[in-house]
């Protein structure tokens, strides 16, 4: 049952991970929390029902996801965020939070409230080392290992994902630099919502879709971005993995009803031992 | 003389201090109508809300209640408690009507009765969350309920779970009233026909997986599941189970195991399934008027199709008898006829013309409803029948009824 449950917890921790990423990349760089996240996956979660639906394909919609969540993400900064940009965090958290109700209301708007399920093949679990996988997770697990790798490529093998870290660690100097923020921007937010498109389709798949799906999982993702080091994509992961595994896990054994609340155990405990978070660094605020 | 805006105002203002006498001549009795018609409930919501148009068509034309007509002002809960009281208040500030009929959901239902208390005015609803029934919310007993408590239907799982013989039940129930109701009520009727209850798991809604929750209850090798559970947990936790690849039956309330779950899940998860739904009043004659009704107003569908409506059908006709029987349009009048007119002994009355000629002849009247025999218990509770329905290749297919 150990090892069930760990697949599980792996595959819910993906989910979680990949939220958690679209939260502490725009936290690091645009420096607020963007309570729209949330609903950007689900927004990533609708096209790709609908892609899978018109194709049957999971590849493309993969796809289709990607795209409507990163060009949600990028209209939201191109149409509120970035004619506030500068402004106290607490207007653009109003401001992300007010997003967050449009998406969710266009969405129930589009497609009624009632939910909607991925028509997926249903298979019996394969036996590997004496783990009873579904073949399902392994997909997922799957897409999601893809999606993580090219997010990291973009982050650390590519020009614009070198400026967009260079802007992270210190936004006046990157324009010193010659770094033209505005590009890094665009760049963030498309990949901010590709990967909180990736995680809508994920939690889809596995669960039901309905309007409300990604802002109910949005506590979570926040949780691991703080757990993992504010502004830290591999700590978002880590973390998310982390609180995903801990919480299939140790339930059976403390009881289900607390699933949610242990999340915050742990990362209350984490912070109360290691305030910046796994992988965040100490900043000095001057 | 010309007529200028302040002599309007004057005048309307003296109609406004004229006595009450005066103004009752065209007075109507108000009700509300706050039913699901988006949501959840949406697939029951509009029928219940015409079928009490079309009950008190049937009331109006048969001369309405001490002589005055019955108005309706129609709202949608949205089958969500928050707007569910911004309608309920609209209906009793705005349109100050004098009962509401047809909530759904307890979480609606356990929104609105705060209000429907302080107002003083009746509520008749179709949950099952056993709080309903008694203090704090049901502290005034202005509460009526038409469909079973999630208690009965518990009991009604451990009668079919005799009767399909199963050894092992386990159960599994959403963390509200309404699926812990559930299967409480089981476990307490399975226990009480002298039977040892199987694990029992109580889960949290939203959730990205229940594999945990499911390898816990699998674990101990229970030949049913019995579930207190609503349609997208039901959905995860079905499809998550059928890749266990673990042979073993579920019992599951209508409201969950329905068309939509078919549909999302296909035949081969959902085959055996068996669904339990409280069923209408179906040989009753009060259940031909209806069906007539409703296949007037919901382009020639059945009554069977929504047992909901049946039940807003029968709220519509209850209130308009006691108000009969109450010769008052007090709410406690009402309240406390309300009994005189729905329970045994008397005679039994299908329609409402008949039950108002016999209380204006003098004779104690028993309204047989439409939904069920309609009797309230101290709780405002009536105790239906309840329908067995078997998941057979995306068919549901109605087997036997159960009483409890």
């Amino acid at each position: 049952m150990f090892g069930a449950l760990l697949v599980a917890g792996i595959v819910h921790g993906l989910i979680i991970g990949l939220a958690a990423m679209a939260v502490t990349l725009v936290f690091g760089i645009a420096r607020f929390p963007n309570a729209a996240a949330g609903d950007t996956m689900t927004a990533g979660a609708y096209a790709g029902f609908l892609a899978h639906r018109a194709t049957g394909s999971l590849a493309l919609a993969g796809g289709a996801a990607v795209v409507a969540a990163g060009a949600v993400s990028l209209l939201g900064y191109l149409l509120v965020f970035r004619p506030l940009a500068r402004r106290p965090v607490a207007s653009l958290l109003v401001a992300a939070i007010g997003v967050a109700f449009l998406i969710r209301a266009v969405l129930g708007l589009m497609f009624g409230h009632q939910q909607q399920v991925f028509q997926v093949p249903l298979a019996w679990p394969i036996e590997v080392m004496g783990l009873r996988i579904p073949p399902m997770d392994i997909t997922l697990a799957a897409v999601a290992g893809v999606s993580l790798a090219a997010a990291f490529g973009v982050l650390y093998l590519t020009s614009i994902g070198r400026q967009m870290r260079a802007v992270a660690d210190d936004p006046d100097l990157a324009r010193v630099s010659g770094i033209r923020p505005v590009r890094v921007m665009v760049a963030l937010w498309l990949l901010a919502g590709a990967a909180a498109g990736i995680a809508g389709l994920m939690l889809g798949v596995k669960t039901v879709v309905s309007p409300e799906m990604g802002w109910e999982g949005l506590l979570s993702a926040f949780a691991a971005a703080i757990l993992g080091g504010i502004g830290s994509p591999v700590g978002a992961v880590l973390a998310g993995l982390l609180l995903g595994v801990a919480q299939e896990v140790s339930t059976p054994y403390v009881g289900f009803t607390y699933k949610i609340a242990l999340a915050f155990a742990v990362m209350l405990a984490v912070l109360l031992l290691r305030p910046r978070g796994l992988l965040g660094r100490v900043e000095e605020v001057r | 003389m010309t007529t200028t805006r302040r002599t309007v105002l004057a005048a309307t203002s003296g109609l406004l201090a004229m006595p009450n006498v005066v103004r009752a001549q065209g007075e109507t009795f108000r009700i509300g109508a706050l039913n699901p018609v988006t949501g959840a409930g949406s697939p029951y919501g509009s029928g219940m809300q015409r079928m009490i148009g079309a009950a008190v068509e049937a009331i109006n034309a048969a001369g309405g209640v001490n002589g005055r007509r019955i108005e309706v002002f129609s709202e949608d809960t949205q089958t969500n408690p928050q707007a569910a009281v911004l309608a309920a208040k609209k209906l009793i500030e705005v349109n100050r009507v004098r009962a509401i009929l047809g909530t759904w959901s307890s979480g609606v239902s356990l929104a609105v009765i705060p209000l429907v208390n302080e107002a003083e005015i009746i509520l008749m609803n179709t949950s099952g969350a056993p709080a309903l029934s008694v203090p704090p919310a049901n502290a005034k007993g202005l509460s009526y309920r038409f469909q079973a408590t999630n208690d009965r239907f518990g009991r009604a799982f451990a009668e079919i779970a005799v009767r399909e013989g199963f050894r092992r039940p386990a159960t599994m129930a959403f963390n509200n009233a309404s699926g812990l109701g559930n299967t409480e009520g089981f476990r307490r009727a399975w226990a009480a026909k002298g039977n040892q209850n199987g694990e029992h798991v109580v889960y949290e809604p939203n959730q990205p997986s229940y594999r945990a929750e499911l390898l816990r209850v699998l674990a101990t090798r229970p030949d049913v599941i019995v579930m207190g559970s609503f349609l997208p947990d039901t959905t995860i936790i079905l499809r998550e189970w059928f890749q266990t690849g673990t042979p073993m039956k579920w019992i599951i309330p209508g409201w969950a195991a329905n068309p939509q779950l078919v549909q999302a899940l296909g035949p081969a998860v959902t085959q055996g399934i068996i669904a339990v739904e409280s069923v209408s009043n179906e040989g009753a004659p009060a259940f031909a008027e209806f069906d007539a009704a409703h296949r007037r107003a919901m382009g020639n569908q059945p009554g069977t199709a929504n047992a909901y409506a049946a039940m807003t059908w029968d709220m519509a006709h209850t209130l308009a008898l006691a108000i009969e029987q109450a010769k008052s349009f007090e709410t406690a009048a009402i309240n406390a006829a309300i009994r005189q007119v729905a329970n045994p002994p008397g005679e039994a009355v299908a329609t409402f013309a008949a039950g108002k000629a016999a209380i204006a002849a003098g004779r104690k009247i028993n309204f047989e409803g439409a939904s069920s025999v309609l009797d309230f218990d101290q709780h405002g509770d009536v105790t239906p029948d309840f329908g067995v329905f078997f998941i057979e290749q995306g068919q549901i297919n109605r087997r036997y009824v159960v009483k409890i």
